[in-house]
């Protein structure tokens, strides 16, 4: 913009003002996601090129490497033994037997039945004793699972491979240089040092990998099966059906379309959910944390252990008892019908909208302590001379509050309200525990009530109807919504900052 | 007691930004040196380079003639004096000093005579048992210094400990790391962005500017034979005053045309120097070598003038714009000379001949036919 | 002159009296369920739910109820186990990875981090219905749980480094590379120089790790699933007020919540200024 412009737009009142503001912001909008695509575009491009690279390198290394490299592409190892590296060589020589034994015994099998996820599930048989028992053949479980796993353990061999080749490139350079590749003492020496990222690594990234990226990975296949109660190993078998469940949930063909329709419905609340959950609790935190912080209120201390209280007490205790208290026939309905403020017995948690409605009150109730904290611990620290020069200028209170109270938090605590509006996409506790998704409705499938959000419709899903195939792509929209936001909320922020650095 | 060479040394961060352009130098054993430059001339990177705390892009690093670029800061042999301090906060002063001893496995006693000497030398002996949140900034600069001495290190590496220290404070231990230096006989390399404090500490003073070396040499080199314009405006407080100044008249009659005024020259100045085809120069002198008189010499009016105590710093601009900063000793001023030099009269000053320093107009250098910096 | 001030004064305290009784209106709001619990936990007169507050009698018949006739003390002790294990290697598993990423430099550091980020957005119930799989083939399901749980809490939680990380990031780094010069590995900094730095956020880590598992429900109920004497308190507690139960139990349920919520209240309070320092340092500072 030019200065020109600037000073035009200064020469404007608050109603034009806030008109070209919206203006820019929506502007914004199509920049941003063109820049989105952009950034993707090459993210992927760059991924790509790293790919080629590592061929590229793969053939180079042979090319330019001497007789020892070139044996360790087969016999991984080799290069390492005959550089005075023994150890490295004798881990790597065993690995690759023990793979490869692997590979021919179990592996092939694994692989192989991976294709249709087993033939046959369980048979009939006589018995030696001439009674008829079952025998369990294939278990499209077990086979998936294997299977998965085995792949996994391909990857790895693959990455070890790769590595064992690298290593025998620099190690040959070194030598050519006229320096020593490491030998074992230093090798076990540097693992405290300049290896020490890998000790500490180790496990925490095996942890990860084995609780969540091979799990994951599971499910995400399970969701292209037909995986549930009607194909429940080790009496039926499962198999793939591509994109049928995904077509199932946006309501693409098929013939009944009312998991679609719960899967719109559910996806609109937990959003709207998610929005309220988060913001009501921000701002009523800011207030609360203000009320407090005040000048000239005492006992700010005991005000704020009270309510670090209700932090204190485990969740889950407090939600179960709520839920009870706000029952048609609890006790919350109890004291004001003895107040005399109501007649008839308040549905809280059983008519469908003021369900909805107490589910984000009484979260608040739970979010609030959390929030004041996080918000006094920011007043605390804004410089009180801001506040000051303002008074001086002549700002009001609520001038104050909106120049230079609420642009502080906000810019402080960007981050934290994103994450906060993701968690509370997964937030399974307060919904689950408090109404159970009640009140529930035959207009939806699987069991979903009007307050179900998508994680708890996917426990439902899950645990009472074993329609793990259904919980498979609910998990995986989540993740698409989740993704989703969190790359255009990544990507608006810094555009929407620029404009509003004209404040 | 070790010597330092950097050969070629350069410093290039991802992104291509290179801090360090081609750093060579040549520190002999017991030398005192001192990097100096305004803050990202690169002198803190290349002392990091020293210490191995930083990688070496381009280039090498010898300490006592072995090549140390691959080698853990920890086996170089040296010791290094943060800016702020880096104490372990929660051992105590004795704890902190005996650290490097005791990861090195010498053994209790040697430990405990060492710490207790550098004590001694440094005067926190009553210190020993405090932690380093109970100690003052000097204290703990102190127990800095300390720390790195009890390891007798081959070299001595400083990153500007001084500067977050109050200016009285400064002074103070400016003097004592003079001190320092007699009683510990060890190669210093010592980096700061404070002009006065790489004069006074300085066998030899490397400035810096942008990742290039500007010049390398004694105090008084760098101060009476600067090697560019540069040099010349950050040695010395208040800076060398520049004039932009043509060489006019004869061979034998020469003038010199400046501020709109021609004041003539010998020809015995101009014929050290190696004057450029326009005849133009950058004319320099510093604040100290310029005598404020009424009658000849070039005329500017006084804007402001500091009462600085012993002297008085005089604030001129004349006809063309220029700025100039003289220094007036006020002992012998008479109360006409007094009422001569406030703000707003108009003086006339001249500069002194033998002071004059001579700049090539494009590239800044000194175009002084006996430096060596052509 | 005068007039002026006292007017002013008494806008400040007519505010702060209505602040004040803001204020007080909120703690009793919020304390309420659990004035609530306290009641109902010692109340004698019937056991289902009523709607009124006041027990007509007092007794202590649903902690004998709770004790005698329940599982509930297998299910405590099993949530004590799980949750010291938890702390335990959850501290250590978390502070190695948050470490590293703060003070370590290596090649695949960013992506790592922004692997972790996605993996984030995945709802992590989705891949406990795998990990039940797997650990139903080692048999840590059902009867086995106590160790399943504590391998599904500590599994990935070396994910959670961001308040660590945050908090070692506040350490200046001159402090490691003075250590490095004196000749310390990498290692020892850690130990030596670093860790003794980190008490607060060290038993910031131990105090969630040690609370999370009691307040689990999602997870172990998945886990545990059928076998009632491998539940833990929340799952077990949670049987107590369906539809079967909830006549006989309610009060019991009460007497169990207040048992479990009383151990966990205190020992937050106790390090409560631990917690607000975590809270506010790593979770604002992202």
């Amino acid at each position: 913009m030019l200065n020109r412009d600037l000073l035009e737009f200064y020469k404007l009142n608050g109603l034009q003002k806030a008109f070209y503001k919206i203006l820019w912001f929506i502007t914004a909008i199509p920049k941003t996601t063109v820049n989105l695509f952009k950034k993707i575009f090459y993210s992927v491009k760059g991924f790509i090129l790293k790919t080629f690279s590592v061929f590229r390198n793969i053939v180079r290394i042979f090319k330019e490497g001497d007789i020892y490299t070139r044996i360790s592409y087969f016999i991984m190892g080799f290069g390492q033994f005959f550089r005075k590296q023994p150890l490295r060589g004798i881990l790597f020589l065993v690995f690759q037997l023990v793979f490869t034994l692997y590979m021919l015994l179990f592996g092939v099998n694994h692989i192989g039945k991976l294709d249709n996820l087993g033939d046959v599930a369980a048979v009939t048989v006589i018995n030696e004793y001439g009674l008829e028992v079952i025998e369990y053949k294939d278990n499209s479980l077990q086979i998936l699972l294997y299977g998965v796993l085995t792949l996994f353990f391909c990857l790895g061999f693959i990455y070890t491979w790769y590595v064992n080749v690298k290593q025998n490139w620099v190690a040959q350079n070194l030598i050519a240089k006229g320096s020593k590749p490491k030998n074992a003492v230093e090798d076990i020496h540097s693992l405290a040092d300049e290896q020490y990222h890998k000790t500490l690594l180790t496990l925490p990234l095996a942890g990860i990998l084995v609780f969540t990226v091979i799990p994951l990975l599971f499910m995400v296949l399970v969701a292209f099966t037909n995986y549930d109660y009607t194909h429940l190993p080790p009496s039926k078998l499962f198999t793939w059906v591509g994109l049928d469940n995904f077509k199932s949930l946006l309501g693409v063909q098929v013939a009944d379309g009312k998991f679609a329709f719960t899967f719109g419905e559910i996806l609109v609340w937990t959003l709207i959910w998610a929005f309220f959950a988060t913001f009501t609790n921000y701002f009523l935190g800011i207030l609360v944390a203000m009320l407090i912080n005040k000048k000239g209120i005492r006992f700010k201390k005991g005000f704020r252990t009270l309510l670090i209280f209700t932090i204190a007490v485990p969740q889950f205790v407090s939600l179960l008892l709520i839920s009870k208290m706000l029952a048609d026939d609890g006790a919350i309905n109890g004291i004001l019908f003895q107040l005399g403020l109501i007649k008839e017995n308040i549905k809280w948690l059983t008519d469908p909208i003021l369900a909805r409605v107490t589910v984000i009150l009484v979260n608040i109730w739970l979010g609030i302590p959390y929030t004041m904290l996080i918000a006094t611990g920011i007043l605390i620290n804004i410089p009180a001379d801001l506040y000051e020069s303002a008074r001086i200028d002549g700002a009001s209170g609520i001038k104050r509050f909106t120049k230079i109270t609420m642009p502080y938090m906000l810019f402080v605590t960007g981050p934290y309200l994103l994450t906060t509006f993701v968690g509370n996409i997964n937030n399974f506790n307060v919904i689950y525990l408090l109404t159970g998704g009640a009140p529930k409705t035959t207009d939806f499938t699987g069991g979903a009530g009007y307050t179900d959000l998508l994680i708890t419709w996917l426990y439902k899903l899950t645990l009472t109807d074993n329609d793990y195939k259904m919980a498979a792509v609910i998990g995986i929209m989540t993740f698409v919504v989740v993704a989703g936001i969190s790359l255009v909320v990544y990507n608006l922020s810094p555009s929407v900052k620029n404009e509003e650095s004209f404040q | 007691m070790a010597s330092v060479v950097l050969n070629g040394v350069k410093k290039i961060y991802k992104g291509g930004f290179t801090a360090v352009k081609n750093f060579d130098l040549e520190i002999k054993d017991k030398e005192f040196v001192v990097f100096v430059g305004p803050s990202g001339c690169g002198k803190s990177t290349t002392l990091r380079m020293i210490a191995g705390l930083e990688e070496i892009s381009e280039g090498k690093i010898y300490i006592d003639g072995k090549c140390v670029n691959d080698t853990e800061p920890k086996d170089r042999d040296i010791a290094m004096v943060f800016q702020n301090y880096a104490l372990y906060p929660h051992m105590s002063v004795y704890e902190n000093m005996a650290f490097g001893l005791v990861l090195r496995r010498v053994n209790k006693e040697e430990i405990h005579r060492r710490v207790l000497e550098a004590a001694e030398i440094l005067g926190i002996s009553d210190l020993l048992g405090r932690t380093p949140r109970a100690l003052s900034g000097g204290q703990r600069q102190r127990v800095a210094i300390g720390r790195a001495i009890v390891r007798v290190p081959r070299v001595f590496l400083m990153d500007e400990p001084l500067s977050n220290l109050d200016a009285k404070l400064r002074n103070q231990m400016r003097t004592e790391i003079m001190l320092l230096r007699e009683k510990i006989d060890t190669t210093f390399v010592y980096v700061t962005h404070d002009q006065t404090e790489a004069m006074t500490l300085g066998d030899r003073i490397v400035i810096m500017k942008d990742g290039y070396i500007q010049q390398v040499g004694t105090p008084r080199e760098v101060f009476e034979a600067p090697a560019n314009t540069f040099v010349a405006g950050f040695i010395g407080s208040p800076p060398m005053n520049f004039f932009k100044a043509g060489i006019t008249g004869g061979k034998e009659k020469p003038y010199l045309s400046i501020c709109g005024t021609e004041i003539p020259v010998s020809k015995k100045v101009l014929e050290n120097i190696n004057l450029p085809e326009d005849k133009k120069v950058l004319l320099g002198i510093r604040p100290e070598h310029i005598y404020i008189a009424s009658g000849e010499g070039i005329s500017g009016e006084i804007k402001v003038s500091e009462m600085m105590g012993s002297e008085l710093h005089v604030h001129l601009i004349t006809e063309d714009g220029t700025n100039v900063v003289v220094r007036v000793p006020t002992l012998e001023l008479s109360e006409k000379d007094k009422s001569l030099l406030l703000p707003h009269n108009t003086v006339n000053f001249s500069l002194r001949e033998q002071a004059l320093h001579f700049f090539d107009t494009k590239t800044g250098m000194n175009i002084n036919k006996t430096s060596s910096y052509q | 002159m005068k007039t002026m001030v006292s007017s002013v004064s008494k806008k400040h305290k007519i505010s702060n009296l209505l602040v004040y009784i803001l204020l007080i209106f909120i703690c009793v709001v919020w304390l309420m369920p659990f004035v609530y619990l306290i009641f109902q936990a010692f109340r004698g007169e019937s056991r289902g739910m009523v709607s009124y507050i006041l027990p007509k009698e007092w007794s202590l018949a649903n902690f004998k109820i709770l004790f005698n006739e329940t599982n509930f003390v297998n299910w405590y002790l099993n949530t004590v186990i799980i949750a010291l294990f938890t702390a335990f290697f959850q501290t250590v598993i978390v502070l190695s990875v948050s470490y590293t990423l703060s003070r370590l430099r290596f090649r695949g550091r960013r992506l790592l981090m922004n692997m972790i980020l996605v993996l984030e957005m995945f709802p992590g119930f989705l891949s406990m219905i795998a990990v039940y799989f797997i650990l139903k083939l080692i048999g840590f399901t059902g009867p086995g749980s106590v160790p399943g749980l504590i391998l599904v809490y500590i599994g990935s939680s070396g994910m959670g480094y961001y308040v660590a990380k945050g908090f070692f990031d506040t350490i200046p780094r001159s402090l490691d590379e003075a250590a490095r010069i004196d000749g310390a590995s990498r290692a020892r900094v850690f130990y030596k120089i670093i860790l003794p730095m980190a008490k607060p956020i060290i038993i910031y880590t131990v105090m969630m790790a040690f609370i999370a598992p009691w307040g689990d429900y999602m997870f172990a109920s998945l886990i545990t699933f059928g076998y009632e004497e491998a539940y833990n308190v929340a799952v077990g507690l949670f049987t107590f007020l369906d539809r079967e139960h909830i006549n006989n139990y309610f009060t019991v349920f009460c007497a169990g919540g207040l048992l479990v919520a009383l151990p966990i209240t205190v020992l937050f309070m106790m390090l409560q200024k631990y917690y607000v320092e975590g809270v506010t340092g790593g979770a604002v500072k992202g």
